[in-house]
């Protein structure tokens, strides 16, 4: 009875002298811890960012392997173990913090960078359309311009055009004018209207009795005439001297001639270029009525001015 | 017999007594101990450990809990154990809390520069 009571006692005592041994105690938690160490040990990373936590590690390393060596209670060991296992863990954290914070540190200054980037191409972007707007702008005014120059071409043109129309007008009016005048003119002058054209005659009366020379009445008919001429330039005459059947015919032929001749001098005197003025002496022949009666034979004796038309050409008999 | 039996027991538990306490390095009352760890436990807490590492919190909690407990029953060496291992499950907590926090921020700007990036080469 005795003895198997003091059995579990001396096992006791056997179990505690074992413990003090000079054979380091060892725990699977110690074993976790001393791997752990290790491979933190080993980490580039750990050895970049997490210095002191690695070095505040080894030191629970070292007093668990110290708890280890000197045979402390397994509690204490494994609790001393598992507080080195946890600084690790923490260690291992704390690299993976840091290494987060110089990512963010350095994507802020790429992010940043891009941002620049950004506003530059933005700032870019508006300067370009800026530019083109001006160029539209440019553009617009030009073209602009170019219709407001039109326009005062086309106005100019239509002004040109109005002037040259007015100018017609007034063309037309003064050619009006100028035959309506020509008509009263001639109507004064005793003209007649024939086949060969406007056929004024200067009766006998104006000329003196087998004279050439034209009386005052005679002469103021010439300078009427020479007036119509200047008046409208485009116009010749042919003067065409006529006599009655008194006489020689050589005679006859040679007065009308004279007669023509003298008033040629007078349109020449009255200013009318000698190239304009035709002459012929036609004697007795075409007389206008027969030369049997003193009145008949006056009508004979006559100067007939042949008015050509515009062309400036007359028709001689 | 009874009396010897007794008197030896006594004797038997003393050198127990004396050669634990020999072989262990017992340490006065640890009330700065228990402290520290609780100041670590609330530290962590505050940092968002229940947050990001729940499991160490709660761990934390629990010990720091029992190393109260054995304060009280004056087991001394197994608060200042549970003390350590409680501000060690504490700190580990506020660690994974704050290389979460980290590693989201760059997650976040990762994106950020991936976006960045697409809006440029869309631009161009």
């Amino acid at each position: 009875m005795t003895t198997f009571q003091r059995t579990p006692i001396m096992l006791a005592f056997a179990l505690l002298l074992g413990a003090c041994s000079s054979v380091p105690t060892t725990t699977s938690l110690l074993t976790q811890a001393r791997a752990d160490y290790a491979s933190a040990q080993a980490s580039p990373d750990v050895a970049r960012y997490a210095q002191l936590e690695l070095k505040n590690a080894g030191d629970a390393m070292a007093q668990a392997d110290a708890a280890a060596n000197s045979h402390e209670s397994l509690e204490h060991i494994n609790s001393l173990a598992y507080v080195t296992k946890q600084k690790l863990a923490l260690t291992q954290e704390v690299t993976k913090q840091r290494i987060a914070e110089a990512e963010v540190t350095q994507s802020g200054k790429q992010r940043d960078q891009m941002r620049l980037d950004q506003r530059t191409q933005e700032a870019a972007v508006a300067k370009a359309n800026a530019q083109a707007a001006q160029a539209n702008a440019q553009v617009a005014t030009a073209s602009a311009q170019a219709s407001n120059a039109n326009a005062a071409q086309a106005q100019l043109a239509a002004q040109t055009a109005q002037a040259n129309a007015a100018q017609a007008q007034l063309k037309t009016q003064e050619a009006q004018n100028r035959a309506a005048l020509l008509e009263v003119e001639l109507k004064a002058l005793a003209a007649k209207k024939t086949a060969r054209g406007v056929v004024i005659t200067l009766g006998d009366v104006l000329f003196g009795t087998d004279l050439a020379r034209l009386t005052a009445e005679g002469m103021r008919s010439a300078q009427r005439l020479a007036k119509v001429l200047q008046e409208n330039p485009e116009r010749n005459v042919l003067v065409e001297g006529f006599t009655d059947s008194t006489g020689s015919e050589a005679h006859n032929q040679q007065l009308s001639e004279r007669r023509a001749n003298a008033v040629r001098t007078a349109l020449l005197e009255s200013g009318v270029a000698g190239e304009r003025i035709a002459m012929r002496g036609y004697g007795e022949s075409f007389p206008v009525a027969a030369n049997d009666t003193q009145g008949n034979r006056q009508l004979n004796r006559r100067v007939e001015i042949v008015l050509s038309d515009e062309s400036g050409k007359t028709i001689a008999r | 017999m009874n009396l010897t039996l007794k008197t030896s027991l006594t004797i038997a538990g003393g050198v127990v007594i004396a050669l634990a306490a020999g072989c262990s390095s017992m340490k006065t009352p640890t009330t700065v101990d228990l402290a520290v760890s609780q100041a670590a436990v609330d530290n962590a807490a505050a940092g968002g450990g229940a947050q990001f590492a729940p499991a160490d919190m709660s761990s934390a909690r629990d010990k720091q809990a029992l190393a109260i407990k054995a304060m009280a029953d004056k087991d001394y060496q197994l608060a200042s154990d549970l003390a350590a291992q409680a501000q060690a499950d504490a700190q580990l907590a506020q660690a994974k809390a704050n290389s979460t926090k980290a590693q989201a921020a760059a997650d976040a700007l990762r994106e950020d520069i991936r976006v960045l990036r697409d809006e440029l080469a869309r631009v161009r």
